[in-house]
């Protein structure tokens, strides 16, 4: 019996000086609509000072409780298989007299700054401390390959061009035959003069060029083949 | 002020190196292992009390709770509760009938855990080792939550026995053992709490000591001694203090096991029984299976084993007078057995697995109530090897007097898990490959047989080489009918892309390489890289008696062999492809002895020592208060494709690349300080170092050099002005750092850094990253043109990510963007924060829990690095740091290439008329 009582008194003193850290994560629609859905393997880790390490897994209501943290100051990391949450600064510092609790504080804090920068408080408490993490991000492992695009494909302006030409060679013999005879020997006339395809025109000469001709030293003026047109 | 610094992202590298959707669960492999299963911490049990169907539960010797389903061997989930635990660690594992929770207790710590999907329920730290767990099945009527609460037993200064609230985990009453005794174990009846202690007596003998207890208040009822006489010398000899049953015993032998003695706890009579001896030969090992429930049958059975045979008797309690009497036995087979304890309402079932057959008797009468033979347990195992079961847990389905059907989790002598339903294996878990300390890639032998043929041919005069040859091609023309036969299904599959890569003989790649585990309790197991879902073969190479630890190194020397050397023994060499133990007598390489000289290294005083020719060429000793943390050298074979860096442009900066060096890390305790050495290994200077203060020595610091660059990481401590964290530093050693300049190199041909000492130029950089790396690899091609990779194993995300050295690249510039040239390079503005990015993540969605280290080999392809990480969990990879340049992958459309190309001939067919009418018209109109 007596043995008991002091345990009990023992238990109770350790209670009291004990720092628990508890971290809930919220629900947080649309990155995290149920952290029940968290992987088991979430945990939460405090690093303080060299030696001194918690590490505790998710409970059934997705919060990591750090039963007893002693005197220190921690960075406290999640990790999920699945999102990323921000680190925390967490600083326990001791009780002014024993009948006094320990204090907690938690801070934001940011990777490649100096530990003394600190972000926005997440609460700070007597002896105990819950807060509220939010997760940052989702984590996208997987690299989707640049797969083949009918719509993409159709965009481009090469293959553009090519249904325009398409258009017009199979399009241009109905569009000719269609149209009233006034109206053909005028674009007939049209082409003949045009400078590109008419008698005569770039396409024409690059057509009929007269290649021992123009070895031979022919110039462009003496009338040969297809340029005697231009003598007209 | 408020200055976040956010990391650049590093787009380029980024899209670069990543894991693709098409690729990510083909061509990575990955074992979720638990480890050795434990007899005592092994149970079928239902997690949702409402529905019939149970998880296999497990804590394994690895310190691993874990839940199987027995369907299929899948891990529904699992902890790790204690991560570098063995067999030494004492762990419970307690499940209360129709709870959803089991209860684990090891370590210090005993946490509730919910049986469906493995989230925790409580924690408690108790102050001192746990030394039993147990669950009070009694129920008070008082507690409406149903939740079963919960007794342990925690050991150290302070002896405790604690009864623990089932749903919240807290302390509810706690007795203190008293007196110097060693805590033992805890019981519980339906009316008594029972903590048996061990007395020591003076002439050292061991007394067993029942204290009982109250369960609702935790006061003692009474307290008395066993009159063990001299009989236990020894806590082995204990068999069994007897868990919840509606009357538990102890039962213990004497030294020599010729005496079985049981006690009803609570009562202090003894009961004794003679050990018959069989065939004059000793029983080696003594084991008592019985129920685990209140409300079971009070039977139980007794195995003994020697060294040939085993058989069983099995023991009535009658809970009236206290009397325990022999019912009947179970007749003498061969072999080792193994046998498990089933429980259906109160009958209790006693299943019996062999090596032949698996049999289930019920408790009550030795009449034999199902039996079924087994034709093999359809794993591999070595030679001649018999593969026997180890130990067993039974899931009994009754219907009527008859068994209907049993299945039974057996751990068999080869390190296998497997499941028998009704005598067939159903699944197979290769749980030994979770003990694995050392492992090697070696090329099938089968590969090799060519290379040697092709050998002789070019050794021998040329009419020998030309009958080989012939000879050869013939017996090669044998497989073509088969070659022709499977080509249209070749085909067939290589348009739908299902083709498979392939049989190890077949293997035009370098993927089908053969890694070799070499695990603690002594085995040898080989899995094909290419095919990984099979072990090929499992060998026992190591005679290693319970308790006793050996680090073996596996590597293979050449092509088609793996070698296995220990501390105690010479290299022993085995056959890659088959498992086969080569002839213990080594051909003497003399052309390899004669052009390279060894130098050895060993730890002296704390020290370093290298020797050449058995003198000593230089120590290393580390200054006052500092210790060696490890040693890294260069890769033995870490081929460079080019000599120098070439800058945007065009001109070229040498690197200094001697393949002597190594990186060797020493810490100072008392100064938390790391220092950072590379060292020549042949002359014992040291081309570099640099100290780091405000170091956290005791977590872990990972190396690694390639190349000519080395990396490092550590943990850094909070101080005010500078980061906590994590930090990797990565540095690079050039022979100048002026371009196109090879500096006091440029002069000679050859160099010999015994004669010679250039320094080299370093360049470092610090990257801060967001968690700790646990050890460091390096992605290893055939000629070293890819670019590499660095490997980093993450311990608390339990994942391997593979970081581009772009992004580590020390030549990054500070405080600038980058200029054309640097761009050309590749080359991104410094920033001291590297995110790692999920892509990065080789195991993607998979967890990689307890990975130890990571090996790496070249493939046949350039473009490709086989990965294979063991530890706890066991997981393979191919990597493509530069892209899959050489090799037509997933990406490539076989059937849109197809298409394309008829398309296109449907295409010119059908336009080349219409042209060629257009073209006659058009001179017919025009001209």
């Amino acid at each position: 019996m007596p043995s008991i009582s002091h345990w009990g008194l023992f238990l109770c003193a350790s209670v009291a000086s004990a720092a628990r850290l508890t971290v809930s994560i919220p629900s947080t629609p649309p990155l995290l609509p149920n952290p029940g859905t968290l992987p088991l393997s979430t945990h939460a880790v405090l690093v303080g000072p060299p030696g001194v390490r918690y590490d505790v897994p998710i409970r059934r209501d997705s919060t990591f409780v750090f039963p007893d943290v002693a005197d220190a100051s921690y960075l406290l990391t999640l990790h999920s298989r699945d999102y990323f949450f921000p680190p925390l600064r967490v600083d326990v510092s001791k009780a002014t007299d024993a009948s006094q609790q320990q204090t907690i504080q938690a801070w934001q804090t940011f990777r490649g700054n100096e530990w003394d920068n600190k972000g926005p408080n997440y609460g700070s408490g007597k002896g105990e401390l819950q807060l509220q993490l939010q997760p940052s991000g989702h984590k996208d492992f997987y690299q989707a390959r640049g797969g083949f695009n009918i719509i993409g494909f159709v965009k481009s302006p090469m293959i553009l061009m090519a249904l325009v030409s398409a258009v017009m060679i199979f399009g241009m013999p109905y569009l000719m035959d269609n149209m009233d005879p006034e109206t053909k020997a005028e674009f007939n006339e049209m082409q003949k003069s045009s400078p590109l395809t008419g008698s005569g025109g770039a396409a024409d000469q690059l057509q009929n060029f007269d290649l021992a001709g123009w070895m031979a030293g022919k110039g462009t003026n003496s009338a040969s083949g297809g340029g005697g047109s231009k003598k007209r | 002020m408020f200055l976040p610094l956010i990391a650049v992202p590093l787009l380029l590298a980024g899209s670069a190196l990543a894991v693709f959707t098409d690729e990510a669960w083909n061509v990575d492999y990955h074992y979720a292992l638990l480890g050795h299963p434990k007899q005592s911490t092994s149970f079928f049990h239902q997690p949702n009390p409402s529905s019939r169907a149970s998880l296999i539960f497990t804590l394994s010797e690895e310190g691993v709770l874990g839940a199987i389903n027995p369907r299929d061997g899948a891990v529904v989930w699992r902890q790790v509760l204690l991560p570098g635990a063995s067999a030494h660690n004492a762990s419970f594992l307690r499940a209360g009938e129709g709870q959803d929770v089991v209860i684990s207790g090891i370590g210090s710590q005993v946490a509730a855990w919910s049986a469906g999907d493995g989230r925790q329920a409580w924690s408690l730290d108790v102050n001192g080792p746990v030394e039993d767990v147990e669950i009070l099945e009694l129920v008070d009527g008082k507690d409406a939550s149903g939740a079963k609460d919960a007794v342990a037993l925690s050991g150290g200064d302070h002896p405790l026995v604690q009864r623990l609230d089932g749903a919240t985990g807290a302390v509810k009453w706690q007795h203190q053992l008293g007196g110097t005794d060693a805590p033992y174990q805890v019981s519980a009846s339906t009316t008594e709490v029972f903590a048996i202690s061990l007395h020591k007596t003076i002439l050292g003998y061991l007394k067993l000591k029942v204290t009982s207890l109250d369960p609702v208040t935790g006061h003692k009822t009474d307290e008395h001694m066993l009159s063990s006489e001299n009989e236990l010398a020894t806590a082995e000899t204990i068999v069994t203090v007897g868990a919840n049953s509606a009357s538990p015993i102890i039962a213990w032998t004497d030294s020599a096991h010729s005496v079985l003695k049981v006690n009803i706890m609570g009562t202090k009579g003894i009961s004794s029984f003679e050990i018959e001896k069989h065939d004059g030969q000793a029983v080696e090992r003594v084991e008592l299976h019985a129920p685990y429930h209140l409300n079971s049958l009070s039977h139980f059975l007794v195995h003994y084993q020697t060294a040939t045979s085993h058989w069983a008797e099995v023991f009535h309690v009658d809970l009236k007078n206290g009397k325990v009497g022999k019912a009947y036995s179970l007749p003498k087979l061969s072999g080792r057995g193994a046998f498990s304890t089933s429980t259906s309402d109160a009958n209790v079932y006693f299943t019996r697995v062999t090596r032949n057959e698996v049999m289930t008797v019920s408790s009550a009468s030795h009449g034999i109530l199902g039996r079924w033979s087994v034709d093999g347990f359809n794993v591999a195992a070595g030679e001649g090897e018999e593969i026997e079961p180890i130990h067993a847990v039974s899931d009994v389905s009754v219907r009527g007097d008859t068994v209907s059907a049993v299945r039974s989790a057996v751990l068999l002598s080869t390190g296998d898990w497997v499941l028998l339903r009704d005598g067939s294996p159903v699944w197979d878990r290769p749980e030994m490959l979770a003990s694995t300390v050392s492992a090697t890639f070696a090329s099938p032998a089968e590969m090799e047989t060519l290379v040697q043929q092709l050998e002789a041919e070019a050794h021998s005069n040329p009419i020998q080489a030309y009958i080989h040859r012939v000879s050869r091609h013939l017996h090669d023309l044998q497989r073509l009918p088969s070659f022709i036969l499977s080509l249209p299904q070749k085909i067939v599959q290589g348009f739908l892309g299902t083709s498979a890569d392939g049989g190890i003989a077949t293997d035009s790649f370098g993927f089908h390489q053969i890694i070799a585990c070499a695990t603690k309790d002594g085995r040898l197991v080989a899995v094909d890289a290419g095919n990984p879902d099979k072990v090929l073969w499992n060998q026992q190479v190591a005679d290693l008696q319970p308790g006793q630890i050996w680090q073996p190194s596996v590597s293979s020397p050449r092509g088609g062999v793996i070698e296995i050397s220990s501390k105690a023994s010479a290299g022993v060499q085995y056959n890659a492809s088959s498992g086969e133990q080569l002839a213990s007598i080594l051909p003497i390489d003399l052309a390899a002895d004669q052009t390279a000289q060894e130098v050895k290294y060993t730890m002296h005083d704390g020290g370093l020592e290298a020797t050449v020719d058995s003198s000593t060429t230089w120590h290393f000793m580390p200054t006052s208060g500092e210790r060696i943390v490890s040693l890294v050298p260069r890769p033995v074979n870490d081929p460079v494709a080019s000599i120098g860096k070439v800058l945007g442009d065009r001109r070229v900066l040498y690197k200094y690349l001697d393949p002597n060096l190594a990186l060797l890390v020493t810490a100072n305790d008392a100064a938390r300080a790391a220092t950072f050495y590379v060292l020549n290994t042949v002359s014992g200077a040291i081309l570099y170092s640099n100290v780091h203060s405000g170091v956290d020595v005791s977590s872990p610091i990972a190396s690694m050099l390639s190349e000519n660059w080395f990396t490092y990481s550590f943990t850094a401590e909070a101080l005010g002005d500078s980061p906590k964290g994590h930090q990797l530093v990565v540095g690079e050693l050039f022979e100048s750092l002026v371009a196109n300049d090879r500096g006091l190199l440029s002069s000679t041909a050859n160099y010999s850094s015994m004669q010679t000492g250039t320094e080299p130029f370093t360049l470092t950089k610090i990257y801060q990253i967001p968690e700790a790396v646990s050890k460091m690899a390096v992605t290893r091609t055939r000629q070293g043109i890819t670019s590499r990779q660095l490997l980093a194993v993450l311990a608390d995300s339990s994942a391997v990510v593979g970081i581009p050295y772009g992004v580590l690249d020390p030549r990054r510039p500070i405080n600038r963007d980058p200029s054309k040239d640097e761009q050309a390079e590749g080359l991104v503005r410094y920033s001291p924060v590297i995110d790692f990015d999920p892509k990065w993540y080789l195991n993607h969605q998979r967890e990689v829990v307890g990975v130890k280290d990571v090996i790496t080999s070249p493939a046949l392809l350039e473009s490709t690095s086989l990965l294979f990480a063991y530890g706890l969990d066991i997981f393979g990879t191919r990597l493509s740091p530069s892209f899959s340049f050489d090799v037509l992958g997933k990406d490539f459309n076989k059937f849109q290439m197809l298409a394309t190309v008829a398309a296109l001939a449907v295409a010119t067919f059908v336009v080349a008329p219409l042209v060629m009418r257009k073209q006659v018209n058009s001179r017919w109109q025009f001209m």
